[in-house]
């Protein structure tokens, strides 16, 4: 098993050099702190060319916002997607 | 003898218009009368000709010979036009925001102090069909009370509570403003099991259920956009979503993007979305202007007990 050193420490990939932890488990726990920045109203995960990335969506894109988030989060890139606030419909 | 002269007796003679001197008629087909040039070899002509516009136009040889309008009358020469049957210019609301019985998904329905949302599908609990759809639309954010009248077509469509009452509030899964919450969903029962059925208006039935892949094609049928397609961007994700009530934080949701232009609109709420092997696999409560927000499906079912009928 390959396994490729990090600035936070250690990620096991498998042998086609995906990471063993998933993106979800990763979302689940920065979802938190992510959540409580100002303008951030969701996060989840999607797909950016092929691979899984944690999806933050903010109602506008003010740089502000943009600036207080991350580009990665342990090697799983962060996209930030301005959705408007969500209403119930 | 002037056209308008002829167009008098005509009118009598098949419109039984009153004219002295001449016994007044009705002629089943025609529908109206009036004065236009002769259409000959499908052009115009210089010469003014009787107009009879009927119903529908029939070959010579089937119409009875007491009712053969003429070629001439007083020397005027007539046309017979197709028209159809004139009408005053009334929009007639799209199927989805009418009374239908059977009641099926896709159609506009609502709690009675609910503007409207969309009846989702039909549920089987334990053999018993219910009708299911958001919270916000069957139990009004948690102010509905059990047995409270569901109307369909909602009160924004036109639905009155002593005409159109379908069913009544079952159960619901009240929202939570403190915790994250995975559903906003609610039950009605219909007074007779009869008027609903298990269809989705422009899908057809439901073949069960299961949750949701990443960048999948799903489609809805909902009151407000109808029957449209998207495309699955976000298979779990953490929100924020206003509600007339506060806000309330949602968790382990799927996000959609339309195909062309909007996936759903205000009183789409509650329609099934489903996916191209015809499994629901969420649904719909809330969106954004750009992304629409959907339960998945197999966290409705086991919050009730119940499955697709």
């Amino acid at each position: 098993m390959a396994r490729r050193r990090t600035r936070r420490g250690f990620i096991a990939k498998d042998r086609h050099g995906r990471p063993m932890v998933s993106a979800k488990d990763i979302k689940d726990r920065h979802e938190a702190r992510l959540m409580k920045t100002p303008g951030v109203v969701g996060v989840g995960i999607g797909r950016k060319d092929g691979k899984e990335c944690i999806r933050v969506y903010v109602e506008n894109g003010s740089p502000k916002v943009l600036s207080a988030l991350p580009r990665s989060l342990e090697d799983v890139p962060v996209e930030v997607v301005v959705s408007g606030s969500f209403r119930a419909r | 003898m002037r056209p308008d002269d002829a167009k008098r007796v005509c009118e009598c003679e098949y419109l039984g218009v009153p004219l002295d001197g001449l016994k007044a008629g009705v002629h089943p087909n025609v529908v109206g009368i009036g004065v236009g040039h002769k259409v000959a070899r499908g052009r115009a002509t210089d010469d003014l000709a009787l107009r009879f516009y009927v119903r529908q136009k029939m070959h010579a040889l089937l119409v009875p010979p007491a009712q053969r309008i003429p070629d001439e009358v007083e020397g005027i020469r007539t046309d017979i036009v197709q028209s159809g049957e004139f009408s005053i210019w009334r929009p007639i609301p799209p199927i989805y925001q009418r009374k239908v019985r059977p009641a099926m998904g896709g159609l506009s329905i609502g709690h009675y102090s609910v503007t409207a949302g969309t009846l989702g599908c039909v549920v089987s609990d334990r053999g018993d069909r219910l009708i299911l759809s958001n919270n916000h639309v069957l139990a009004n954010e948690n102010r509905g009370a059990e047995g409270d009248p569901i109307l369909q077509p909602g009160r924004f469509d036109g639905g009155k509570p002593e005409k159109d009452t379908l069913a009544r509030l079952e159960t619901y899964v009240a929202l939570d403003p403190e915790e994250a919450n995975l559903v906003d969903c609610a039950l009605a029962r219909p007074y007779d099991p009869a008027d609903v059925t298990e269809d989705v208006l422009g899908i057809g039935r439901l073949r069960g259920s299961r949750e949701p892949e990443l960048d999948e094609r799903v489609r809805k049928s909902g009151r407000t956009t109808r029957l449209t397609g998207g495309t699955v961007v976000d298979a779990g994700a953490t929100l924020r979503v206003g509600y007339a009530t506060g806000t309330y934080l949602f968790r382990d949701q799927m996000i959609v993007v339309g195909e062309r232009g909007a996936f759903s609109a205000g009183g789409d709420s509650g329609s099934a979305i489903v996916g191209a092997d015809g499994k629901a696999v969420g649904l719909l409560f809330a969106g954004s202007p750009f992304f629409t927000v959907a339960n998945k499906f197999v966290h409705v079912e086991k919050a009730f007990g119940v499955r697709v009928a």
